[in-house]
């Protein structure tokens, strides 16, 4: 809940993306790939961290704007071939309009709620897109085109210049919502995730502010997912399940809740090690829910307190 | 239009068996058990290895029902009980994570494969009845779920343990200060809802197949019933799952491409009229 608002963040930002920009230069074909999901991954926990972190509104359907985002691109680009920058565009939108939908029904209702709609809503969108006949059904659909920079002499098609290029929007997500959080408006969020009776008593429109949270969350994670429709070229009902919201809760909880770098080193680290257990075992799942449970109950006050209050407890038992 | 609207009152009694749980629970206790889903389908395997292992669907309901109390039971003790005095937030989100705890372990013990459950001998066949001809089976299962609807009714009404269970969901703490164990209400409060979402499982056995992973769609739709039913009520998770399961089932026959968001739109219209839901349980604080 706390505004990252120390001048601290900036070198810790640099350090960040100079690590990745390090990583991009010693890291092989396997490891571009790895460095673009884990830029889609961050921009979508960055979207998220901002509902979580900021407002206090703990979403379990964030995935559901991430692939709406994702099969406006494949649609906008692919079925009406739209130049893919302004299908990309259209996608963002998409987002934008679909979260006003179910945020109109979500901000209403307040904590287990919030939580059970956001949860019906997305398993209903992902329900939806398993039924469709349009983009494919279960099997999803191919072919969703990537953005186009040979003007300015880049081939995406390249994995390094897409890794490159994922990368780019990251920062400039996190540059973005960096402003959005210092601004006032962040401020008011803050206000409301500490005391929403006492910003209202302040005149303070509580919905509205929650409303344009949710929109502005879920246009991210539909810029998130025209990227990573991009990245494998095809679409399908699996960029909306439920497991991947709550992957994304676990990067957002473990990064801090509001912390934007927070969230972004962790969604490195989430990739970096979802990879070495899938590699072990067909049931990483087990895990990843082992994880979730064991995160929620260590955390504090907030869900976003999850890893001060680890370090808490540890330092306990090891002090006197 | 008789066939679907008997499938409707089918899914609708399904839905009622999981959904009162969770409703009620919801009442006293101000959480959501996200993983009542997965109780369900821990209900339906059992149920079906039962079956596999005796060949008689009624051990397989008694072993489903009596497996779901169990877990639900020791997974309050051991876990959400502790939780209770924190927040209903974090209990809700320890819920989640438990879903795909339950969905690997299923697939772990159960393999990938989708499967049906037999159905009893007893109910097999069709029956004529207002002039066409429907399973019996699905008869059964409207008929089981109005048999608990009727004595979920009278047990909440009648009984000295409803009338404690009613107090509870109106005003906690005042039913507590009455000397009242209401930790011991809430347990088993829990432990029926959860034995009544195992029964529902192995009930929906035979209709819907069993696999891992059935869990995510009845729980979203049970999900839907508590909202727009007004959580703690009995009645509301009745009128809830009968408007749930009519519009549900109507809209894949008449509208199947838009069934989806019809079901959506019966709930943001429902919570726009009455943010409390349709039938809310008992004064709120």
């Amino acid at each position: 809940m706390t505004p990252p608002a120390s001048g601290t963040r900036h070198v810790v930002a640099v350090l960040l993306a100079a690590a990745a920009g390090g990583y991009w230069l010693a890291s092989g074909y396997y490891g571009k790939e790895l460095l673009a999901e884990t830029a889609i991954t961050a921009i979508l926990a960055m979207s998220l961290s901002l509902l979580v972190g900021q407002a206090g509104l703990v979403s379990l359907g964030h995935a559901a704007f991430f692939g709406i985002g994702a099969y406006a691109l494949a649609g906008f680009g692919a079925r009406l071939g739209w130049p893919p920058a302004l299908a990309m565009a259209a996608a963002v939108a998409t987002g934008a309009v679909a979260a006003l939908l179910v945020g109109l029904v979500a901000v209403r209702l307040a904590g287990v709620f919030f939580i059970m709609i956001t949860l019906a809503a997305g398993e209903m969108a992902h329900a939806w897109f398993l039924k469709d006949r349009l983009f494919g059904g279960v099997g999803g659909m191919a072919g969703v085109p990537r953005l186009d920079l040979s003007a300015i002499g880049i081939d995406t098609g390249d994995p390094a210049s897409f890794a490159l290029l994922a990368l780019g929007v990251a920062i400039l997500v996190y540059l973005l919502l960096d402003r959005l959080v210092l601004s006032p408006f962040g401020q008011t969020l803050r206000a409301i995730h500490q005391n929403e009776e006492r910003a209202r008593a302040l005149g303070c429109p509580v919905g509205r502010y929650k409303l344009a949270a949710f929109v502005v969350a879920g246009a991210v994670a539909a810029l998130a997912g025209t990227l990573a429709a991009q990245r494998s070229a095809f679409v399908s009902p699996e960029l909306l399940t439920w497991t991947l919201s709550g992957e994304v809760l676990i990067v957002v909880i473990v990064g801090g809740g509001a912390s934007l770098l927070g969230v972004s080193a962790a969604a490195a680290l989430w990739i970096g090690l979802r990879h070495q257990l899938s590699t072990l075992t067909d049931h990483w799942m087990l895990a990843m829910g082992a994880i979730f449970v064991v995160l929620v109950l260590v955390a504090g006050d907030g869900i976003d307190g999850a890893v001060r209050g680890l370090w808490r407890r540890l330092a306990q038992r090891r002090g006197p | 239009m008789v066939i679907q609207l008997l499938n409707g009152m089918q899914l609708a009694m399904l839905l009622f068996l999981l959904s009162v749980g969770l409703s009620v629970v919801f009442g006293l206790m101000r959480f959501v058990n996200l993983a009542h889903g997965t109780l369900f389908m821990l209900g339906a395997f059992v149920g079906l290895s039962t079956v596999e292992a005796t060949g008689s669907f009624w051990w397989a309901l008694v072993a489903g029902t009596l497996a779901s109390a169990i877990v639900g039971g020791l997974l309050y003790l051991g876990l959400l009980r502790r939780l209770q005095a924190e927040s209903p937030l974090k209990q809700v989100l320890v819920t989640f994570g438990l879903i795909f705890i339950g969905l690997e372990a299923a697939r772990i013990i159960w393999g990938d494969y989708a499967e049906r459950l037999p159905g009893p001998a007893l109910l097999a066949g069709s029956t004529a009845l207002f002039g066409v001809v429907y399973p019996t089976y699905r008869l059964f299962v409207i008929g089981l779920g109005l048999a608990v609807a009727a004595m979920l009714y009278f047990g909440l009404e009648r009984t000295r343990v409803g009338a404690i269970i009613r107090a509870g969901v109106d005003d906690r703490t005042m039913t507590a200060a009455l000397g009242i164990d209401i930790g011991r209400v809430f347990f088993v409060v829990f432990v029926l809802g959860c034995a009544l979402a195992g029964l529902a499982g192995v009930v929906a056995g035979p209709v819907l197949s069993v696999y891992a992973g059935m869990d995510m769609g009845v729980l979203v739709l049970s999900l839907v019933v508590v909202v727009i039913g007004g959580p703690g009520s009995l009645k509301g998770a009745f009128v809830g799952a009968i408007l749930v399961g009519m519009v549900e089932t109507f809209g894949q026959v008449w509208l199947p491409e838009v069934a989806g968001m019809l079901l959506y739109g019966l709930m943001a219209a429902v919570l726009a009229l009455r943010p409390q839901g349709l039938l809310p349980a008992g004064p709120r604080p």
